[in-house]
């Protein structure tokens, strides 16, 4: 009986042995779960930048007296949020914390810390230089000497959509190596490899010093992903960000032929504009992102019909921000433009727009903000897709959405 | 006189429900005639909309020439001069008359599972590119869109059927038509249609997409029926392109090669140029269309430039996003081109190319040719 009951409670010990933090399980049928704190965890968060009317990103938001996180964590409670994606930390990091503190003691919600490695240092993010190379990553590694012991934090993304650089597409780069080579093709391969090879550098720095945290490496689409499987095997998930319209195609197949890793969907989502009829079109918003999370779900480990490897997603974006269209002109960050930014065929509804130009960078958030200030900062004002992910979360029915034609028939 | 009154009243009271009947019919039916024979009373709508060279067609409705049911089928003689300089041409049936979705006409067809028609050459070898049902934007926009092809015409009648189950039928102004280009018949084209109508026929399956044998071409030859995209999706500065798909220039294999005169004007402003080959044309994934490649490992073309150093900055497979997004896009570039014929390749091994509409595009831009560039290319195909 003493022996019995000795069984038991070393039994029930180690059942209630937790392993802290955050890592990666990959699964004997190869699919691959985020564990937290010894749970699985599926990441139902958005990119949070709370941005208020009449400022623009430098706004230190995180030193708002206002707290404007103590309101929306509580939103982002009601709504089943457990995750926000930070782009880069606050020069103050005391302020960081605290943020990340409030939103994990009160709320239950979760911080993915961010760093650009340097991607919008002017002229250009010289990557192949050494000097270039060890000031990011200094910095990265002070992020997360810094906020690794934080309780709330729940891994580490480094880079969004810094590949395009690689390609020369954004902020394009080179060196004196990439200089010698003449041909073309070669020289997009070598500029990847030093940059694959360099946040793979990263990656391993952190692991020595924070074992309790994942490293993402965060990518736009999946360009340049055949190299980061030579040149960043450290990297324990990449962070894709992703908009392509109702669905995500061959994505999450795809990454399993040329990345074999973990799929954090870090950035996708639909703005709620409507560039054609020159209207606000909330279902239409709704419509793309219901769709969008079913895809992720069908995704998650242990799904038979699905890729088996997607650990969540981090939905783009929290509230509107109105600053994106005129980004130079201050008088214009009060104004919530209607101008579209660039064009999406995948978004179909509104494609037929003037130039086609149909993605409205003012318009993501799945909260509007309103110039009346509640509790000091812009009224929040959640729009119909807050409201249909949350019941999606609750009951989540993976039956893919049918194509759904434009009010036009286009 | 009340009498005449009480009937004229009950007329017109009747009008709606006799055309709702009319409608209804479509619905039970088991065949819905778009044209059988000239002036027959079942011909429900008309060959009124001529499209791009209209002047190179002469159709004639009553063609006695060994019809293939009752006394007369349609005759078509394309001429591919180029009257209007489209280099193509095309009729649809409409109803009414040159109804392109300005007004309501047009039927309920919904019940029908397939549309069957019969068609001949005069010598056999005539290239029709496409038919088509439904289609027809405007106001009043068709339900369906739904199209076939290319068919290379034997010189005996022959049935031909256009699947369209599960397709919304409910409203079709676009009863049917075909197209057809120079390219696809240099020296012109007659030939005959006769019997054309919808059928109900419920053991017909859907159309599943067939996984396509290889290799499969994008582009052979102008005149080539294996060509199954078209080079429609002119991006960017497209007023500094000029195509010509069928250039003797040296052609790397058979009559004709493509051949590209980039000017880098920026005519557009946009500092870059492209062509997507697309199916059907101008198909920005709003169409639900194109093929299973699954078969395909790879897409090889050759490629040359007319002085050499030309820069391409890219040539990709798939890659279009719309309401119906290719499932899959792959790569190469930039390339710089040599004077001599070469042979490039795209790798598609892991990709998903089971649902492609964009066959082949390249793209170059004027940083990197800021005198333009005139280049070639021949034998795109699927491998």
């Amino acid at each position: 009986m003493l022996v019995a009951c000795s069984f038991l409670s070393l039994f029930i010990l180690s059942a209630c042995q937790t392993i802290p933090g955050a890592h990666i399980q990959k699964l004997k049928n190869k699919n691959y779960r985020l564990i937290v704190n010894g749970s699985p965890y599926i990441v139902k968060g958005v990119c949070y930048n709370p941005i208020p009317i009449g400022a623009n990103h430098e706004y230190d938001w995180w030193s708002d007296p206002n707290k404007p996180w103590i309101t929306d964590g509580k939103l982002m409670k009601e709504m089943g949020i457990n995750t926000v994606r930070i782009y880069q930390p606050p020069e103050n990091p005391e302020a960081g914390k605290q943020v990340i503190r409030d939103l994990y003691q009160l709320y239950g919600i979760r911080t993915l810390m961010g760093d650009w490695l340097g991607f919008w240092e002017y002229p250009c993010p010289f990557y192949g230089d050494k000097k270039f190379q060890d000031k990011v990553k200094n910095q990265v590694i002070e992020m997360v000497k810094t906020y690794k012991d934080e309780p709330g934090v729940l891994g580490w993304i480094l880079g969004n959509e810094n590949n395009y650089s690689c390609l020369g597409h954004v902020n394009p780069w080179s060196s004196d190596e990439v200089d010698k080579e003449p041909d073309p093709q070669k020289q997009k391969a070598l500029r990847a490899q030093i940059y694959y090879s360099f946040v793979n550098d990263i990656s391993k720095e952190i692991h020595k010093i924070d074992t309790l945290h994942p490293v993402g490496l965060g990518n736009g689409e999946l360009l340049g992903l055949d190299s980061a499987d030579k040149y960043a095997p450290d990297v324990d998930f990449v962070a894709c960000i992703i908009y392509r319209g109702r669905t995500f195609g061959n994505l999450f197949k795809s990454i399993r032929t040329t990345f074999d890793k973990p799929v954090l969907l870090s950035e996708f989502g639909a703005d709620c504009y409507d560039a054609y009829l020159r209207k606000e079109d909330q279902d239409m918003q709704a419509f793309f992102l219901q769709s969008q999370w079913a895809q992720i779900y069908e995704n998650l480990a242990n799904n038979k019909k699905g890729a088996g490897n997607c650990i969540g997603g981090t939905l783009f974006e929290w509230t509107d921000e109105w600053w994106k269209y005129n980004q130079d002109n201050p008088q214009d960050w009060s104004l919530h433009n209607t101008e579209a930014g660039w064009s999406n065929g995948s978004y179909y509804f509104d494609i037929r727009a003037e130039g086609n130009k149909n993605m409205n960078e003012e318009w993501f958030g799945i909260v509007a903000l309103t110039p009346e200030l509640e509790n000091g900062i812009n009224k929040r004002v959640p729009r119909k897709a807050y409201y249909v992910i949350r019941e999606f979360w609750k009951r989540p029915v993976l039956k893919k959405a049918p194509p759904k034609k434009s009010p036009q028939g286009g | 006189m009340k009498k005449l009154m009480a009937v004229l009243l009950a007329l017109i009271l009747m009008a709606p429900a006799i055309a709702m009947a009319q409608e209804k019919t479509a619905n039970t039916a088991k065949e819905f005639v778009v044209f059988l024979d000239k002036n027959s009373r079942e011909n429900h709508f008309i060959p009124s909309g001529w499209m791009g060279d209209y002047g190179d067609i002469k159709m004639n409705d009553k063609s006695a020439d060994n019809p293939h049911s009752g006394t007369t089928s349609i005759q078509f003689a394309y001429s591919a001069k180029k009257s209007q300089n489209q280099g193509w041409a095309g009729v649809y049936w409409q109803n009414p008359a040159n109804n392109w979705g300005n007004k309501k006409g047009g039927f309920d067809l919904t019940g029908m599972t397939k549309l069957t028609f019969w068609a001949r050459g005069a010598k056999g070898g005539e290239i029709i590119q496409k038919v088509i049902v439904g289609g027809i934007k405007g106001t009043y926009p068709d339900t369906v869109s739904v199209e076939m092809g290319p068919i290379e015409l034997t010189d005996t009648w022959k049935q031909y059927t256009v699947n369209l189950v599960g397709k919304d039928l409910s409203y079709v102004n676009g009863g049917f038509g075909w197209t057809t280009t120079a390219d696809l018949n240099p020296d012109g084209a007659v030939f005959y249609i006769d019997d054309i109508k919808y059928e109900a026929d419920p053991g017909l399956k859907p159309l599943g997409k067939v996984q396509q044998p290889m290799p499969f071409y994008v582009y052979a030859d102008r005149s080539s029926v294996g060509n199954h995209f078209i080079p429609s999706g002119w991006m960017g500065d497209y007023g500094d392109i000029k195509y010509d798909g069928s250039s003797k220039e040296d052609a790397y294999l058979g009559d004709t090669c493509i051949k590209i005169i980039y000017n880098g004007q920026a005519t557009q402003g946009a500092r870059w140029a492209g062509i997507f080959w697309q199916n059907p044309a101008n198909n920005w994934g709003g169409v639900d269309a194109g093929f299973d490649l699954s078969k395909a490992v790879k897409l090889t073309f050759w490629a040359r430039g007319a002085k050499g150093g030309e820069r391409i900055e890219e040539f990709k497979v798939g890659g279009i996003m719309g309401e119906f997004s290719d499932s899959d896009s792959a790569s190469i570039g930039p390339v710089i081109l040599n004077k001599e014929w070469t042979q490039y390749t795209i790798d598609l091994k892991g990709k998903d190319m089971s649902y492609i509409i964009g066959g082949f595009v390249w793209a170059a831009n004027v940083d990197n040719n800021p005198e333009g560039a005139t280049f070639y290319l021949d034998e795109i195909k699927f491998e």
